[in-house]
């Protein structure tokens, strides 16, 4: 069988250094009974509420049968099933583990929400004001973000980018940029 | 003969070698890269290859495919990390035989018999498609929705730490493929009025929400600022041939290993590997140095994984059922230029089936030949800043995504679905059996709808196909409950004893 430690090494970010001793500070996720519950519980919602929603589609001749609603109600139905279960084996389960996950940094948050909020805006500026500022403007905004602090790397980068991107885009594939 | 020449003909066009040479970059550096795999790139590039000609965007789409297969080894050897989760195995002999001052020969010995897996998995390609598909025609509505269930369900047992969450995946999936027209009567469902929603969610959309922005996303939550020196004295290169001996052995037993493991949908690179290991070092002679930077080791690990190729391949044409994320996402690129992966392939489209065979084969020597040359470069590439390269993948996913339909709504669909997916990542609920409910879903709907109301519940069992495929999901599902309830009894038995 494959050894278990061989495993256990594989999860994200085994980075060592080269001719130094494998001991690094253990960074995985630890598990929890009340995100297993959580997690359950609103698949359980979720599940609920698509089943609300199946029975309340509109059909433009008579139902019964199999019909359009059939398959999502079935689907509905099995979610509510497997949370019921998952929310079981949440409260009952001895252990539980996270696969390969790492734990969330202390920064991670502040990284992924502005990245996120970011994007937003540029969606919404691209409609407005076109593709060559707003993408530039992003691409720095970004970099910025995520820990770059030379200038050289902040202004060039983005016209890079948005340049080759244009020229990949529109100019070659023909896509309305 | 004619389909045969002009499949090849068609792969030496200027404009497809070009588009297999940008592939090959691009896979070579997504294979580099840890954090981005193969699939996340496929799925990018789906994007940017929707204008092209099918044939030009397969030859961008099955040689990153390819060449991250390769590039993902150099990281597991020089730093420890697996370039996608297809090389975890190498790590295990790559690494060590570095720190022993052998990264040139694991590099080396890696790159060949990557291709040889490869190479041996299109011959399974060329010679067992045809009679699957063939087989696959005579299929039914029943067997095809157990042909359906059945992928699902080893896909979900195989690839899910927890099977009731790999379970609630497949049914999301299957959910979501929902949203829009039905496809029997034509009735709206779950489009809230919101018209881009009636032909159902955009599929390229949702894999680049679901595989590109989360696995970013997830990144961006867990990075922590480590300093990695990649090795940097690679030592000799080429293999002795006393050890192109040695090596010879474990590539055949992981060979094998990795073509049978292709062939199972959903099943990877990454299982393979680990069996192909395993196996490997069970049959060796000098099993104690195994995982101490043992050659044989590198061999088997990466001739396992990369065998798995072809028959992923073999699955996805002759089947239309995805052999591993990739090829899910490879069948929603080719359902777009209007090509259906299936049995009907091989009647409709021969010569397309050669033209995808020529292009692997191509891809793999062209990359092989790529993997001999020294190169120091790749070693510099490996300290890239992360900055750089997270900047990069979100603008590039956004781009990406509205070529498909230049469409900002399609963008806005990718971010809310990068934001389900790593939710759900973090829930440890995979993203495959996902995507598969995603592709499978109207398929599996139909299908069923149609045995229902043709022959009633009994026609699902009434037929042995659909019978026998029925009942190897059920074993699948059985296996996927038994085995850790098994093991867990074993090690407490181990424990008991050992105390």
């Amino acid at each position: 069988m494959i050894e278990p430690q061989k495993l256990a090494s594989t999860s994200g970010g085994t980075d060592v250094s080269p001719g130094e001793p494998a001991a690094e500070p253990d960074y995985s996720a630890k598990p929890s009974r009340t995100l297993e519950i959580a997690i359950a519980v609103v698949a359980l919602v979720l599940s609920v509420a698509a089943l609300v929603l199946s029975r309340d589609i509109v059909l433009r001749m008579g139902g019964g049968g199999i019909d359009p609603k059939w398959w999502p109600t079935m689907l509905s139905c099995c979610g509510i099933a497997l949370s019921l279960v998952l929310l079981l084996q949440a409260f009952l389960s001895t252990s539980s583990h996270r696969g390969d996950l790492l734990a969330i940094e202390r920064r991670g948050w502040t990284r992924m929400i502005v990245s996120l909020t970011l994007s937003a805006v540029y969606v919404f500026a691209w409609s407005r004001f076109g593709y060559v500022v707003p993408t530039i403007i992003f691409t720095g905004a970004l970099l910025w973000v995520f820990g770059l602090r030379s200038w050289k790397g902040l202004v060039i980068f983005p016209v890079a980018v948005a340049i080759f991107i244009y020229g990949l885009f529109h100019l070659l594939l023909r896509v309305p940029l | 003969m004619t389909a045969l020449l002009a499949g090849i003909g068609a792969v030496f066009e200027p404009s497809v070698l070009l588009c297999l040479g940008t592939g090959l970059v691009v896979g070579m550096l997504v294979g580099m890269f840890p954090g981005i795999t193969a699939t996340m790139a496929v799925a990018l590039a789906s994007g940017f290859t929707m204008t092209l000609e099918p044939v030009q965007g397969l030859a961008v789409l099955l040689t990153i495919y390819v060449a991250a297969n390769f590039g993902d080894r150099i990281p597991s050897i020089l730093i420890n990390t697996p370039g996608t989760p297809a090389s975890i195995a190498t790590t295990f002999d790559g690494y060590p035989m570095a720190k022993n001052g052998e990264a040139g020969l694991a590099l080396i010995v890696s790159a060949l018999v990557s291709a040889v897996g490869i190479l041996a998995s299109m011959v399974l390609f060329a010679s067992a498609s045809v009679p699957l598909a063939q087989l696959a025609l005579k299929f039914g509505p029943s067997e095809m929705f157990a042909v359906v269930i059945l992928a699902m369900t080893i896909m979900i047992s195989i690839s899910s730490s927890s099977l009731t969450k790999g379970l609630l995946a497949g049914v999301i999936g299957l959910f979501i493929a929902t949203v829009g027209r039905d496809p029997i009567t034509g009735d709206a469902r779950f489009t809230f009025g919101i018209r881009e929603l009636n032909s159902g969610l955009d599929f390229i959309a949702v894999i680049i929400g679901l595989f590109g922005i989360a696995e970013l996303f997830d990144q961006l939550l867990t990075h922590r600022d480590h300093k990695v020196q990649p090795i940097s004295a690679l030592g000799r290169w080429w293999p002795t041939r006393s050890e192109y001996k040695r090596i010879a052995k474990p590539t055949v037993i992981s060979g094998i290993v990795g073509l049978i493991v292709g062939v199972i949908p959903g099943a990877g690179g990454d299982i393979a590997g680990l069996l192909g290991w395993d196996r490997a070092k069970s049959a060796s002679k000098t099993r104690e140095t195994f995982g101490k930077g043992n050659i044989e080791g590198v061999a088997a690990s990466d001739t396992a994984s990369s065998a798995t190729l072809g028959g992923s391949l073999t699955t996805t044409m002759a089947l239309g059922i995805p052999g591993d994320s990739v090829m899910a996402v490879m069948i929603g690129s080719m359902i777009i230029w209007g090509i259906q992966p299936g049995p009907s392939l091989f009647v409709n489209r021969p010569a397309l089936v050669v033209t995808i065979t020529t292009i692997m084969v191509l891809a793999t020597l062209v990359t092989l030949g790529i993997n001999l040359v020294r190169m120091p470069m790749m070693v510099k590439l490996l300290d890239m800043p992360k900055h750089y390269i997270w900047a990069t993948i979100l603008v590039f996913c956004i781009i990406g995504t509205y070529a498909t339909t230049n469409n900002l709504f399609t963008v806005t669909v990718m971010l809310v679905f990068g934001v389900i997916g790593v939710i759900l990542k973090r829930c440890s609920i995979p993203a495959g059996p996902i995507v598969l409910g995603l592709i499978l879903g109207p398929l599996a709907e139909a299908n069923l709808r149609r045995t229902l109301l043709i022959d009633g519940p009994a026609g699902l069992i009434n037929k042995p196909i659909s019978a026998v495929l029925l009942a190897f999901a059920v074993i699948a599902v059985v296996t996927a409950i038994a085995t850790p309830i098994l093991a867990r009894r074993r090690q407490k038995a181990a424990t008991v004893q050992s105390n």
